[in-house]
């Protein structure tokens, strides 16, 4: 893991410029917002999140997270189908904060055009440079 | 069609109302202009990178192109707004390639914030005259210091006492000249801000109060300033001697201004004109002990009313309840706090008032590391309320300014403060707390 002032970057993860992030685990895909993302918005109070079953596509807008101060949509890194929510998230919205790489996963995602999609995606390094531009 | 809300300006009070209107209405157009190259950084920090406490400026963005990204604002810099038609409802602007453009609006805020007011001062368009209010100033004046040996500082308020400090952490021979009788005229009686003078000349500030500048000295570039016949010799001024609300937008735009030539607006933040609001430094606010228009132009007011604002522009409903002027500030090593009125402030609106003075300790005697807390209170006689306090200490000042605060605000008497429950162990607070200590001092002096 790299930290980009401060912003942890895992390694092993791809990641979008809407601040999420993807894990390939197997034939599915796990997917999170990113420390930025979770530093930016700061006391995350509610996650509105799909059910599972429902598709969603690639760099649309699938839910929503509300902190104090600020909203923002959470923007489907990948399109697929959701297998499964993280439902810890809806009761505790706190653990986005605390472990937004982990603990604090979204959904898993069975995908239906990865290969392709990921050529969208910034692997870790292009994830690295591109959160020190953000700092800039 | 999705609700247009235009916001002008994007500072503290700009992004809070772009937030709370974001929260308020999702899909709402939310544009926010200013004139400046860089948004949703924290003016208030200025100093303290002067100081060296902050490592750069860059560290004082607050919101970065990511965050307008990411609540999808729509973020125009370096844009001047130069008319309002709020009849028609658009604000015309231009860029600063001078391209010009209507924006249509729903919604209007204004959070135009204020400008450094500068008294005309013989000789301030001299070189090596500065005010301090946007990072670009800030940076001037990071460089002017690498250059000099010596600075005046005009006015001793917060920004110029804070201003001040740096300059006198960053080794500067540094002198600050106040037309009034003592330091923060605007936030401490004169016995608590000669302990403040005290304090700082103790560091090597020089300070002269009860005098003007007469004039800056020097052919191009300063050289010296001239007080009460005394010539200073200095490298670099600063001129800090207050902000004064922009208003004239609005006003060309018929929005009404009030007595304290801020915008008038009622409780929730709505100026004379319907759908325009305003917040910040540009914005009046009621005072909750007067119950008079007062300009706080502080920070949390900005973002309080800014919250306000933007959640009513979007069609939700928020109200504003008021300021008590809570603000605190540290200067080396000393923390100063005041809430509500001073005693001078209270006579001046009429109020008859006892205080209760107190120095204590932040740790019992015999804990090691106690600091020393000073406390102010100001009782009005009849109904035994609180309506104000100073505090100088050496750590502890901003929660009990806080809590006193809230004691203002929920109208306590001197009489339940001097009752009051309060927590106490030894590495972290005295058996009495000071805050009931200086209750029981006014209390004696009601009987």
């Amino acid at each position: 893991m790299v930290k980009v002032d401060g912003y942890e970057v895992p390694e092993g993860l791809y990641y979008s410029k809407d601040f999420e992030w993807v894990k390939i685990e197997g034939d599915k895909v796990r997917v999170g917002i990113t420390d930025y993302a979770q530093k930016q918005l700061r006391e995350i109070v509610y996650a509105e999140l799909p059910s599972p079953g429902t598709t969603i596509k690639q760099n649309e807008p699938y839910g929503t997270v509300e902190s104090v101060k600020a909203v923002s949509d959470l923007v489907a890194p990948v399109s697929g189908t959701i297998e499964e929510v993280n439902t810890e998230v809806q009761s505790k919205p706190e653990i986005l904060n605390e472990d937004p790489y982990e603990k604090g996963w979204l959904l898993i995602i069975k995908p239906s055009n990865l290969q392709a999609e990921l050529a969208n995606l910034m692997d870790f390094n292009k994830a690295v440079e591109w959160h020190k531009s953000l700092i800039k | 069609m999705p609700r247009r809300i235009v916001i002008i300006g994007a500072h503290a009070a700009g992004v809070d109302a772009a937030s709370a209107a974001r929260k308020t209405d999702r899909t709402a157009e939310i544009t926010l202009i200013t004139k400046q190259r860089q948004a949703g950084y924290s003016p208030c920090g200025i100093p303290f990178v002067l100081g060296r406490h902050i490592p750069s400026f860059d560290k004082l963005i607050v919101f970065p192109q990511s965050y307008f990204q990411m609540m999808k604002l729509n973020l125009m810099l370096e844009t001047t707004a130069t008319n309002i038609d709020t009849k028609a409802k658009t604000v015309e602007i231009q860029d600063k390639t001078g391209t010009q453009k209507t924006l249509e609006y729903d919604s209007l805020i204004l959070t135009t914030g204020s400008y450094p007011f500068v008294p005309p001062i013989k000789g301030r368009e001299k070189q090596g005259v500065y005010v301090l209010k946007t990072i670009e100033d800030g940076k001037k004046i990071d460089q002017a210091i690498e250059n000099s040996k010596s600075a005046v500082v005009v006015g001793a308020g917060l920004i110029g006492l804070e201003t001040a400090v740096a300059f006198v952490e960053r080794g500067l021979k540094t002198t600050v000249v106040e037309l009034l009788p003592q330091v923060l005229p605007a936030m401490l009686d004169a016995d608590m801000a000669k302990i403040v003078q005290n304090m700082l000349e103790e560091k090597g500030m020089r300070i002269i109060t009860g005098h003007a500048v007469d004039e800056i000295l020097g052919e191009e570039k300063v050289t010296g300033v001239s007080v009460a016949g005394e010539q200073i010799p200095c490298d670099m001024v600063v001129v800090a001697t207050g902000v004064r609300a922009n208003t004239e937008l609005a006003k060309n735009a018929g929005i009404t201004i009030g007595e304290t030539r801020g915008i008038k607006t009622n409780m929730r933040m709505e100026t004379s004109v319907k759908d325009v609001y305003a917040a910040g430094d540009c914005a009046e606010s009621v005072h909750l002990v007067t119950g008079r228009p007062t300009l706080s132009q502080l920070g949390t007011t900005a973002v309080r009313q800014a919250k306000v604002a933007g959640t009513n522009a979007a069609g939700g409903y928020a109200i504003f309840p008021g300021v008590l002027g809570s603000a605190v500030t540290k200067f080396f090593d000393t923390e100063i706090g005041v809430t509500g009125l001073t005693e001078f402030f209270a006579k001046r609106v009429g109020l008859e008032t006892v205080t209760g003075t107190i120095t204590s300790k932040t740790r019992p005697e015999y804990y090691p590391g106690g600091l020393p807390i000073k406390i102010k209170l100001v009782v009005e006689k009849e109904t035994e309320r609180i309506v104000g306090v100073q505090m100088i200490g050496g750590e502890q000042v901003t929660q009990r300014v806080n809590a006193l605060s809230f004691a203002i605000q929920k109208q306590m008497t001197v009489r339940d403060l001097a009752k009051a429950d309060t927590a106490y162990a030894p590495p972290l607070n005295e058996t009495w707390e000071p805050m009931v200590l200086a209750a029981e001092i006014a209390l004696r002096k009601l009987r």
